[in-house]
């Protein structure tokens, strides 16, 4: 507005100022009427106008209005206006038209519209809308506002069926869109968020034949005055609700609706690409966590507005944080291929990331790792670190698929040298001494651990379960099952009751540790009770999130622990029944059918001990047939499930001795997978002993008893 | 004398007695809840007690003061609380793993989380994501009526009432809290956003200096600069760490775990600060300079979702700032056309 009110000065006093007036094919120059204006006159400059155009009063006035809005006095604009009665006039124009337009209304007329009332409706509705503007200027908002209102109330009072395109000219259809317009700006600028929120759904939901780019214009801001403003909008009212339609009931729904219309009318081609849209639906959509529908977004993105690597990685984000990271991880290899953006450091390291989380591509991740470590320069130096710490988790995964002992020994080491690294440049990042608290764990290293468990539970505050969990396991790996159990019941306080769970069931295997089975029967029954109760007092919405779920105990996990315990107290029918219940929960299941093969081989045994008879019996022959076809059929369910393939060894090993090349290749296959499994040891110790390779024997024996004494109750790898 | 009016009054005295001296009194011609609300001397002070080193144990009279006036149920003096929010919940987190009594800002915490547990009557914030296949009510063309399910999203869980702060639940109670603050953003002062802002730097522990734009904008750059510098300087390294060099207790880090649940909250009441309705320079360079942060940490984590929401923010801040003014589309048209016609 000063722009325009400066160079209209600069150009009068230039004398270019040349305004004319025309009208009814007649011309006036402006100066003649501006220095009446200027003097005051308004009469005067009112009536030189009407003798000099021929016009009547309000048309002079109009125009006079006009010619004040423009040259920037609006006080004196404001005068001019007030001397139309234009309430009366819009009082006069209502019959006339609606009277015609009731006979006339319907697409096949094509019957020309009388363009005297449109003209003087024009005429009206402008100076009333140019009266809101010169309002506005001066800063009487509200009152801006009633007047901007009073156009609209206007137009529908004359177009009662609302506007369509042959029924309006250019003029008053533009003074129209204008209005609609502006008036929920100017609701926002009197801070009148409700009647803002009002005239936008007026403006978008009225039939006001605004063409696309205002509409769309319209859409955009309601939308971000729906997702930033910070005031609830009431939701729209049931008048304008269709059956069957969708009708957002909040603010984030109605601002998502509105930006996904406004990117549909791009991809149609009706609208000009304005880059911020996709950034604010972004916002609304990730604050609701619903990447994928992100996803789905980006993907309709048409060719040429993004780089296609940038557009890749923005997928990846979003398959990423939906869960879907094989999805992520091959959108991250199309832009990380060398002809693409190779160097690009926040896709490198989400592939590292994504890759550390799985031994078969952790060796990929390492690549990653060294590359992003190498681009990490300039300003994004600062990552560093990330990339140091990337490299270790993937290094240390890729060490759990490890051919050789050697070769893991050196891929742990190296591991460790790397989260080394980055604890120095992350030097508060407490989620890296978690990683290398666990790394050290891993590799035996459990004073190491639990230094940096420690840090870690300090740190956060104690406010992260799994930081509780790392202290407890390295304790008991430790031994330490009482100063386990202390840390267990500090966690237990710190945990609201329905995240207890995974604690409870530390401790009951802790209690087991400690050979106090009836006390850990006691926990497991308490979990048992917390789970059945959870599950009942929650509908579907807790299971939705995702964040819950990877730490939670299910029910199943409970039966198989008692099946466990009762089994190894030789409660047959309790472990029986607690097997049954396991069953129904999963059907296949590598463990139950492992503990059932337990229960048959400790039964047995049981029998022998209490009647030695020298030979085998048939019965007896009969029973650890079964016991093999449990534990081969737990193998067939799960091929890798290390128990039972110490359980076969063990089992062939007592057969008899011409199974002994068997059990060992079964035992050798089980250390492959878990190198740290005594068990495995052990009765590898035994092959060998009876087998009569001694030394082998006692080296087996002496790993077996050391990793008893640093053997933690449950894994540590199901941190990483 | 209201009852309402007689809680302010009373709240009033309460606080002037804490505080020792209230610069003004009563009688000025403002309102004492607005008084309260609005005026900076009395904000400044309250700020600096809660900034000191022992402020939050159960004992401290100004905690005590924040709890009663809480309970109140009168909502302008719960206004006046959640106006000092974020210093309470920003120096409360920064302090949760030193070890220190801070019952007395627990008890804030607590309060603030049972009235939202009430009022939402522990019930799940939901969001039904549109889908573009079912009709709506912006539609302009006519969509047949799909059978797609529409995606179900939560934004706030289920809310479980809670008697003490257990250290799990400590990220989500304050986020339950922020929750609340951003729900009543429109009426909270300025100078409280702008509190809000520089603490989100502090909380990312990240110095986002580095994602300031280089071109373009030097002009504006400079004071943002100086702004941030009062806060945040860089060390050398590129490794960027948060000193906060105005209260001396501060001076330890505040880097504090920032999982989902406090995040998202403290990205919509971003989100507001940088491209809400406020025109005040001040309150957007210091929400810019808090997404610069935030994006950085987000990195530091490789967190996908953060990376996701903290990048359209900056995207978006520096659009607002850098934007040209665009012709405004309510102005007449032939404003400068020498020719006027009816």
């Amino acid at each position: 507005m000063f722009r325009t009110q400066s160079r209209e000065i600069s150009l009068s006093e230039n004398n270019v100022a040349v305004q004319e007036v025309c009208v009814n094919g007649l011309c006036m120059k402006t100066t003649l009427v501006e220095e009446k204006l200027d003097e005051g006159n308004i009469q005067e400059a009112e009536s030189s106008l009407r003798e000099g155009l021929s016009l009547n009063f309000e048309e002079a006035r109009a125009l006079l209005g006009r010619l004040e809005y423009q040259r920037g006095n609006f006080e004196s604009a404001l005068r001019v206006f007030d001397g139309i009665d234009l309430q009366a006039a819009v009082q006069r124009l209502q019959p006339s038209l609606t009277e015609k337009r009731s006979t006339r209304w319907g697409r096949s007329s094509n019957e020309s519209v009388p363009t005297v009332s449109q003209h003087a409706a024009n005429l009206v509705l402008e100076a009333i809308y140019l009266k809101a503007k010169s309002l506005q200027k001066l800063w009487r908002i509200t009152e801006a506002a009633r007047e901007c209102k009073s156009v609209l109330d206007a137009v529908e009072r004359i177009f009662n069926h609302g506007i369509s395109d042959v029924l309006v000219d250019n003029k008053l259809q533009e003074t129209v869109s204008k209005s609609v317009e502006l008036l929920p700006e100017l609701w926002k600028q009197a801070d009148c968020y409700q009647e803002a929120t009002s005239s936008y759904r007026r403006a978008l939901l009225s039939q006001w034949n605004l063409d696309d780019e205002c509409s769309a214009r319209i859409q955009k801001s309601f939308a971000l005055f729906l997702l930033y403003s910070g005031v609830e909008a009431s939701p729209p009212s049931l008048a304008v609700q269709i059956d069957g339609s969708y009708v957002p009931k909040n603010n984030l729904e109605e601002a998502i609706l509105l930006l996904m219309i406004l990117l549909k009318k791009f991809h149609d081609g009706k609208t000009k690409w304005d880059p911020s849209l996709l950034d604010h639906l972004t916002f609304a959509l990730c604050v609701c966590g619903q990447t994928s529908v992100l996803a789905r977004q980006y993907e309709e993105v048409l060719p040429g507005i993004f780089h296609r690597c940038d557009r890749w990685n923005t997928l990846a984000l979003s398959y990423s944080a939906a869960g879907q990271n094989n999805v992520a991880l091959n959108l991250l290899r199309k832009s990380l291929n060398k002809h693409e953006k190779p160097d690009e450091l926040m896709a490198l390291l989400l592939s590292a990331k994504i890759c550390s989380e799985d031994p078969l591509l952790a060796f990929e991740g390492v690549g990653y790792a060294r590359r992003a470590i190498a681009n990490a320069q300039g300003k994004d130096e600062h990552l560093n670190g990330v990339g140091f710490r990337m490299l270790g988790l993937c290094l240390g995964k890729q060490a759990k698929v490890a051919s050789s002992d050697l070769e893991r020994s050196d891929l742990q080491s190296e591991a460790l040298k790397a989260l080394d690294k980055a604890i120095c440049f992350e030097k508060d990042n407490p989620d890296v001494l978690f990683e290398l608290g666990v790394q050290y764990a891993e590799h035996r290293n459990s004073n190491g651990a639990l230094r940096c468990a420690k840090r870690f539970v300090d740190a956060t505050g104690g406010s992260m379960l799994k930081g509780w969990k790392l202290l407890v396991l390295i304790l008991s790996a430790q031994q330490r099952y009482s100063e386990a159990e202390v840390v267990t019941d500090a966690a237990l306080d710190e945990t609201a009751k329905w995240e207890q769970g995974p604690l409870l069931r530390l401790k009951a295997k802790l209690k087991i540790s400690q050979s106090l089975p009836m006390d850990a029967v006691e926990t497991y029954r308490f979990l048992l009770a917390l789970i059945q109760a959870q599950r009942k007092s929650f509908g579907p919405h807790r299971s939705n999130i995702l964040q819950m779920e990877d730490d939670k105990v299910s029910e199943f996990d409970v039966w198989q622990g008692l099946a466990n315990i009762y089994s190894s107290l030789s409660y047959w029918r309790d472990a029986e029944i607690c097997l049954e219940k396991a069953r129904t929960l999963k059907q296949y299941s590598a463990s139950t059918l492992h503990t059932e093969g337990k229960i048959l081989i400790i039964f047995l045994y049981k029998e022998y001990m209490q009647v030695p008879l020298p030979s085998v019996t048939y019965e007896e022959r009969g029973r650890t047939q079964k016991a093999l076809s449990a534990y081969s059929n737990a193998l067939v369910v799960d091929p890798c499930h290390v128990p039972s393939k110490v359980s076969v060894g063990a089992l062939l090993w007592k057969m008899d001795t011409k199974s002994l090349p068997v059990a060992r290749s079964f035992l050798s296959d089980a250390l492959r997978l878990e190198p740290t499994n005594r068990f495995a040891w052990h009765y590898m110790g035994m092959v060998h002993r009876n087998d009569g390779r001694v030394a082998d024997a006692a080296d087996c024996f002496q790993a077996a008893s050391m990793l008893e004494e640093s053997d933690p109750i449950e894994s540590f790898s199901s941190f990483l | 004398m209201s009852d309402s009016n007689s809680k302010v009054h009373s709240a009033f005295e309460a606080l002037s007695f804490i505080l020792g001296s209230i610069p003004l009194s009563v009688s000025s011609c403002e309102t004492p809840e607005s008084l309260l609300l609005h005026h900076p001397e009395i904000t400044k002070q309250i700020s600096n007690h809660l900034k000191l080193p022992n402020s939050g144990a159960g004992e401290n009279e100004l905690c005590r003061w924040l709890y009663n006036t809480f309970q109140s149920s009168d909502p302008t003096l719960q206004l006046v609380v959640l106006k000092f929010l974020p210093i309470i919940g920003g120096v409360y987190l920064s302090r949760a793993s030193l070890r220190k009594s801070l019952a007395g800002f627990e008890a804030i915490l607590l309060a603030i989380y049972a009235y939202e547990t009430t009022s939402r009557r522990g019930q799940a914030i939901t969001v039904n994501v549109p889908d573009l296949s079912h009709p709506s009510i912006y539609h302009e063309v006519a969509v047949m009526n799909s059978t797609t399910e529409l995606n179900l999203a939560i934004l706030s869980q289920t809310l479980e009432p809670h008697g003490t702060i257990r250290s799990t639940k400590r990220a989500r109670i304050v986020g339950v809290c922020f929750e609340l603050y951003y729900s009543k953003i429109a009426l909270i002062p300025l100078r409280s956003k702008i509190d809000f802002c520089e603490l989100c730097v502090i909380w990312a522990g990240q110095d986002g200096d580095m994602y300031e734009d280089e071109d373009g904008r030097k002009h504006n750059g400079e004071d943002i600069h100086d702004g941030s510098k009062q806060n945040a300087s860089t060390s050398e390294g590129g490794v960027g760490k948060i000193t906060k060099g105005k209260k001396g207790e501060d001076k330890k880090d505040g880097r504090i775990p920032l999982p989902w649940e406090v995040l998202q909250p403290v990205l919509r009441i971003l989100s507001h600060c940088l491209m809400g309705p406020t025109k005040s320079k001040e309150l957007k360079d210091a929400a810019s300079a808090a997404s610069r942060s935030l994006y950085a940490r987000a990195l530091h984590e490789v967190n996908p979702q953060a990376i996701l929401t903290t990048g359209s923010l900056l995207r978006l801040g520096k659009m607002a700032i850098d934007s040209n003014v665009e012709p405004d589309p309510t102005e007449i048209r032939d404003l400068r056309n020498p020719v006027i016609t009816l």
